[in-house]
This record gives C-alpha cells, sequence and structure tokens, in this order.
C-alpha cells in the first residue's frame, strides 16, 4: 500500500511540474517591434536607396562586422528579404533610386546575433556618424548578450535628406523581427514579418 | 512579509502537533477554474496537486487542523495581435502562464455521518501564503513577474475510508482560493480560483 502511495506521489509531481509552450507553436510567426521618430515628416520622403543582394551582419560572438550576400539562385535568404522591404517600400509611394542619385532615405537591412534587442530598449533618434551604407555597423547602441544564440532581422531606414552639419545621419524608423535562428521557415516567416512591420506602421507613407 | 506569513505558519503547526492525536497524509489531483483576471487567463487548469497532512483534535474526531500545500499550473494561448507603444507597436503571439505555489495552515470541522469511522464530510478553511509567477512567452522571450500574496481558502469535501480496517481512503473537496497576488507590470489584479481535488489519503489509526 504505501508504494502504491509513493507512485501516486510521484506521479502527481510530474503532473504538476512546470512546463513551457510548444516551441512549435512559439516560433512559427517572429516577433515584429516598430519604434519611428515621432518628430519625423514620413510624408515629406520621396525617394531611398537600398542594396540588392547584400543585407549586414553584425555578431557579439564574432566582432569583425560582415555582411550576408545572396548566391546566384534567387531563394536566397538576403535577396527575398531585400526584395520584400522594396516592395512594400514601393507599395508606400517612395521610389528607389541609386545610392549615388541623391537618396531622401537610407534603407539598411541586418541580422544581428546574440544581441538583446528587446530586452533594451532601442528607439530611434540615434545618430550614426556617417551613413556609408553596409558595413559600417560599429556604434549600434546595445550591447548586452544572451548566453544562446538569439538573433534579429533588423530594417533600418536613415534620413539622408536632413544630414547634420557634422555629417550624421538619424534613423527616423526601425522593425526588429525575432528570433531568426528559431524559426521553423526562415524564408516565409522573414517575409511575413517584413510585411507585418509596414502594417502596423501606417504613416511610413509617402504624399504626393 | 514573508517571513511573517512562515513564521506563523511554523507556529501553528507547532500547536498543531503538540495536540495532535490521530492524522492522515493525503495527496490528490487538483484542477482549477481562474475567476478572477480572466482576460490574462480563463482556460480551467488540470496541471495541479494538493499534499498536506492533518490531525485530529479528541476521540471523536470532530476538529482536525494541518498544513496543506499545492501547485498549479494555468495557461492559454493568445492568437497574434498588436500592442501599441508610445512609438510604435509590436505583433506577436503569445502565451500567459501563471505557476502557483500555495501554503497554508488549516482547520476542519466535520460532520458526523453513517458509520461513524468510515466517512467525514467536513468544512474547513486555510490561511497563508501563495506565490505567483507569471510569463509571457513569445517566440524564444519571456516576460516574467513573481508575486507574494495572502491567501485564504475555505474548502468543504469529504473522507472515505475504504474500510474499516483499512489505512487508506479516498479524498474529494472543492475549494474556493482568494490571495491578493497581482502583478502590476502585466496588469494581473488579485487571483482567485475554484478548484476541485481527488485523491488518497493514509490514515494513521
Amino acid at each position: 500500500m504505501k508504494r502504491l502511495f509513493f507512485v501516486l506521489v510521484i506521479v502527481v509531481t510530474l503532473v504538476g511540474c512546470q512546463s513551457e509552450p510548444d516551441s512549435l507553436k512559439l516560433f512559427d510567426e517572429l516577433v515584429v517591434s516598430t519604434n519611428y521618430d515621432t518628430k519625423a515628416v514620413f510624408g515629406a520622403y520621396t525617394t531611398y536607396a537600398i542594396p540588392t543582394d547584400t543585407i549586414g551582419f553584425v555578431s557579439n560572438t564574432n566582432p569583425n562586422d560582415t555582411i550576408l550576400v545572396s548566391r546566384a539562385d534567387n531563394d536566397y535568404y538576403p535577396r527575398r528579404v531585400l526584395e520584400r522591404v522594396m516592395s512594400n517600400m514601393n507599395d508606400r509611394e517612395y521610389t528607389r533610386v541609386g545610392r549615388n542619385e541623391n537618396p531622401d532615405l537610407g534603407v539598411n537591412v541586418y541580422v544581428v546575433k546574440d544581441f538583446n534587442l528587446f530586452q533594451q530598449v532601442v528607439y530611434p533618434n540615434y545618430y550614426y556618424p556617417y551613413y556609408y551604407g553596409y558595413g559600417s555597423y560599429y556604434s549600434y547602441p546595445y550591447v548586452n548578450t544572451y548566453a544562446y544564440n538569439t538573433g534579429a532581422l533588423v530594417v533600418e531606414i536613415v534620413d539622408l535628406k536632413n544630414v547634420t552639419p557634422d555629417n550624421k545621419v538619424k534613423v527616423i524608423w526601425n522593425a526588429y523581427m525575432g528570433d531568426v535562428y528559431s524559426t521553423i521557415d526562415l524564408i516565409d516567416q522573414s517575409t511575413k514579418a517584413i510585411d507585418q512591420a509596414f502594417i502596423q506602421s501606417n504613416y511610413l507613407v509617402h504624399e504626393n | 512579509m514573508k517571513t511573517k506569513y512562515i513564521l506563523s505558519i511554523a507556529f501553528m503547526l507547532l500547536i498543531v502537533r503538540a495536540e495532535a492525536q490521530e492524522n492522515f497524509f493525503y495527496i490528490n489531483w487538483n484542477g482549477n477554474i481562474p475567476l478572477s483576471s480572466k482576460e490574462y487567463i480563463d482556460n480551467a487548469s488540470g496541471r495541479g496537486a494538493k499534499i498536506g497532512y492533518r490531525f485530529f483534535f479528541g476521540r471523536d474526531r470532530r476538529f482536525s487542523a494541518g498544513v496543506d500545500f499545492n501547485w498549479a499550473q494555468y495557461d492559454q494561448y493568445k492568437p497574434k495581435e498588436t500592442f501599441e507603444t508610445e512609438s510604435g507597436a509590436i505583433t506577436t503571439d503569445y502565451f500567459n502562464y501563471i505557476y502557483q505555489y500555495g501554503l497554508t495552515a488549516s482547520s476542519q470541522y466535520y460532520f458526523p455521518l453513517g458509520e461513524k469511522d468510515r466517512f467525514f464530510p467536513y468544512v474547513g478553511l486555510g490561511l497563508g501564503v501563495n506565490r505567483n509567477e507569471y510569463n509571457v512567452y513569445y517566440n524564444i522571450y519571456t516576460d516574467s513577474d513573481k508575486a507574494f500574496g495572502f491567501l485564504a481558502r475555505p474548502e468543504a469535501g469529504i473522507l472515505v475510508r475504504i474500510g474499516e480496517r483499512r489505512r487508506m481512503g479516498v479524498m474529494a473537496a472543492v475549494h474556493y482560493d482568494y490571495s491578493t497576488n497581482k502583478s502590476d507590470e502585466l496588469d494581473y489584479k488579485n487571483f482567485s480560483t475554484v478548484g476541485f481535488q481527488l485523491g488518497i489519503m493514509m490514515l494513521q489509526w
């Protein structure tokens, strides 16, 4: 009888143990967080510049910033991501121009790894010392790290129309989408997240 | 504040132990239905357990006192939702969780029924402390808050001894839990539930 009692103790103990949500359900959509400069007049910008097949890559574990480059096949991640950003920008009546054609806006797209993005508030209004486009990611304002792999896809819009006298550029919109290291379908979830970032930013539109 | 709760319970246990004669252990499955802050979770929980140790006073077994410990998990999936912030928005689906642990000192009054040594319907009241951990899971991220509070638990149930000479019995009860736990961070007010418990007990007489 005592044995039965102790078996039941174990069974009930196990039933009562803490559990966490099903990871398949947790990871099937990226969290999409957008922030904007409340003083920016988004309707006043007309043109933007964005690369075709290169996105940035920033990692705490690899201090040498690098880039992700599309391979020849169209299905590769950077290209699919950039195309979706461009598609949304075009839908919002912004016109893509070359980087040497004096764009109003610069669009940065990059993946950050091991950065604690969601635990630390990162609002627009921060300035980059200079805008070189891609490969100049040495001054991001977040530094904390997780002990495990975590990462976010970041889309960032900088104001090239109002460069400061000392040549600084201001970030006026950003979107953090994570976690890109725990996805079930990375490309599909990333492109849907980009769409969602624009959906929840209805102020981001050029006004004729 | 926590120390005060613990000392109160320990003191009551000492009194109980000194006066006690016959006693029993029980271990029960414990299901609960949230009654408050249902916008956070309104799903019933079947994941929980309650264990306890109670002592009778006197040979007629009309009063007992003891200590009860319970734990339960409440959870609910929330479909994708967009939350506006001062300068942006965040969109995600998420899971709300509560991990609850309660410790009470309790006393019971038993009504005489039929065969005196086999059926023990009772009413009781437990007072103690409740600890809730509130977790919001979204993707790999978790927002978490913990809260202690005062717990009051009126309870009604029945003990059924399997046979006159058996030291094992079945226990069933319904209880109402009210506790003052709240989470300002997650906008969670007080915590109250109604619970059902069913299980076995080991009698020491």
